[in-house]
């Protein structure tokens, strides 16, 4: 029955009051000639309200002669008829078209730009770049040669694996993937092997150039480990310069320590938010809010900010702040407490060192200081890595 | 006499091939919904109509629904619907 009210609705209908003796006769005569007649009430003892179709209305006057009663219209409704009553106010539909299409237009027109990769600052000078090529806020999205942006992107940026340029609405997406580059081809420029740490060599494997340390020397930093300039057999003089290459083992010590306080303090959210909006115009902030923030201790967050004019017009944004409450809270940890924290810190600490050493040696050690009320947590590990690096030699 | 023996042995043998006896008696079927809405299908007309009673001719007789602020929602060749507080249905024959 929807389906029929909502089309009666489109194609228009009309209140009709039925006025006669015997009003129920129209009714059965509509009904038999397959007029659709609703909402029958009766309003006065010889009067009926209906409503009809237009087109059961026009069928309807044929019937009402012979039945001798009369039909008025209360009242047109339906869409047929609002568009008819529109058509004198000619200034009103000026308005809602020119709407239309002002909408339409703003809507074709480029607002923003993204670019959405890893590497803030690829990201940074992909957006000046596009700029530059012209694709910025306040052109027409119809004309984005995607093509050409991105062959651009990829020509002008090597380390750009894959892009691609999405318009979702009024928002032109860049998506980028960034390329690992090969590893540098080796050319021939002369190096030497130097340590990067201090240590104690254990190994030394020589592959390209002269071993200037032997297993048990003590090294410290920046010292030649392996020499990239040759002697010539026989000759000590006569000099080949070499890029050198080889891998030289040390025994390296880490010290790390980390200072947990026996008293912590928790921050914690407790859940209860307060929005807020913040409109910027230029430097100035207009802050939009009901009531004040009644939260003792609060962070202020910046949800997105969206530019409402596209930045050649003006510098004019519109952005939500979030203020959230937090709960301040002292924990006592106690000294095992303490502890316990500084042994995860440490073991986070380890998980950080490259994964190519080896560890021959780690201890732990934690010393209360009841001056500060902290406690130390030392780490100290011995361990075996490489620490030969290339140094030009000038 | 004739009438009721010939609706006897046409309902009985309705029964038998259980066939839909509204369909083939051509009696009205009447829906009521709670106390608010009356739906009949295969009437023959209204007879009456107010918004305390409505008088529907079928082929039983007359169909009369008594309320209050009765409203015939729609009428169609065959069907009819009628809405309001609903006190009672009677038949007339």
């Amino acid at each position: 029955m929807l389906i029929i009210k909502l089309w009666n609705c489109l194609r228009g209908y009309v209140i009709i009051k039925i006025v006669g003796p015997y009003c129920e006769r129209l009714i059965n005569q509509a009904s038999l000639h397959g007029i659709y007649l609703w909402d029958i009430t009766r309003l006065e003892e010889d009067a009926l309200l209906a409503k009809v179709s237009v087109r059961g209305f026009f069928k309807l006057r044929t019937l009402v002669r012979k039945t001798k009663c009369k039909v008025f219209i209360v009242q047109k409704r339906g869409l047929f008829f609002s568009l008819n009553r529109l058509k004198r106010r000619k200034l009103f539909i000026i308005g809602a078209a020119l709407f239309v299409a002002v909408i339409y237009v703003l809507s074709c027109i480029v607002w923003s730009v993204e670019v959405n990769t890893q590497d803030e600052a690829l990201k940074i000078s992909i957006l000046s770049d596009l700029e530059k090529w012209g694709l910025k806020p306040g052109v027409f999205k119809h004309n984005i040669d995607k093509k050409y942006f991105l062959d651009k992107i990829l020509l002008n940026y090597k380390n750009v694996a894959w892009a691609e340029i999405e318009i979702r609405g009024t928002k032109v997406i860049v998506e980028l993937v960034n390329k690992e580059m090969p590893p540098q081809i080796e050319d021939d420029t002369p190096c030497n092997i130097v340590a990067s740490k201090d240590g104690v060599i254990e190994e030394v494997l020589p592959l390209r150039g002269e071993a200037k340390v032997k297993p048990g020397d003590t090294v410290s930093k920046g010292d030649v480990l392996i020499s990239g300039s040759v002697s010539l057999a026989g000759d000590d003089q006569r000099k080949m310069l070499v890029r050198a290459k080889g891998i030289v083992k040390a025994r390296v010590w880490y010290n790390e320590s980390v200072e947990v306080p026996l008293v912590e303090f928790v921050k914690s959210y407790t859940g209860r938010v307060k929005k807020a909006y913040k409109i910027k115009i230029g430097n100035r902030e207009i802050y939009i809010q009901w009531g004040d923030v009644k939260f003792p201790k609060y962070i202020e967050e910046n949800l997105q900010q969206r530019y409402i004019l596209p930045p050649s017009l003006g510098n004019v944004s519109f952005g939500a702040v979030l203020y959230r409450e937090v709960k301040e809270e002292k924990r006592f940890l106690g000294v095992e407490g303490a502890a316990e924290v500084a042994r995860k810190k440490l073991s986070e600490k380890l998980e950080g060192l490259p994964q190519d050493v080896q560890i021959v040696q780690k201890k732990m050690e934690f010393t209360l200081n009841p001056d500060k009320q902290v406690v130390l947590g030392t780490l100290t590990l011995e361990v075996i890595e490489d620490i030969g690096v290339e140094q030009k030699i000038n | 006499m004739k009438g009721n023996k010939q609706e006897g042995f046409k309902s009985r043998f309705l029964e038998v091939l259980e066939l839909p006896k509204d369909i083939v008696l051509d009696l009205p079927r009447i829906t009521v919904t709670g106390k608010i809405g009356v739906f009949i299908e295969n009437h023959k007309g209204i007879m009456e109509y107010s918004s305390e009673q409505v008088r529907i001719n079928t082929s039983l007789g007359l169909v009369v629904i008594k309320g209050q602020d009765l409203v015939i929602k729609y009428v169609v060749a065959d069907e009819i619907f009628v809405e309001g507080k609903i006190e009672a249905i009677e038949f007339e024959e």
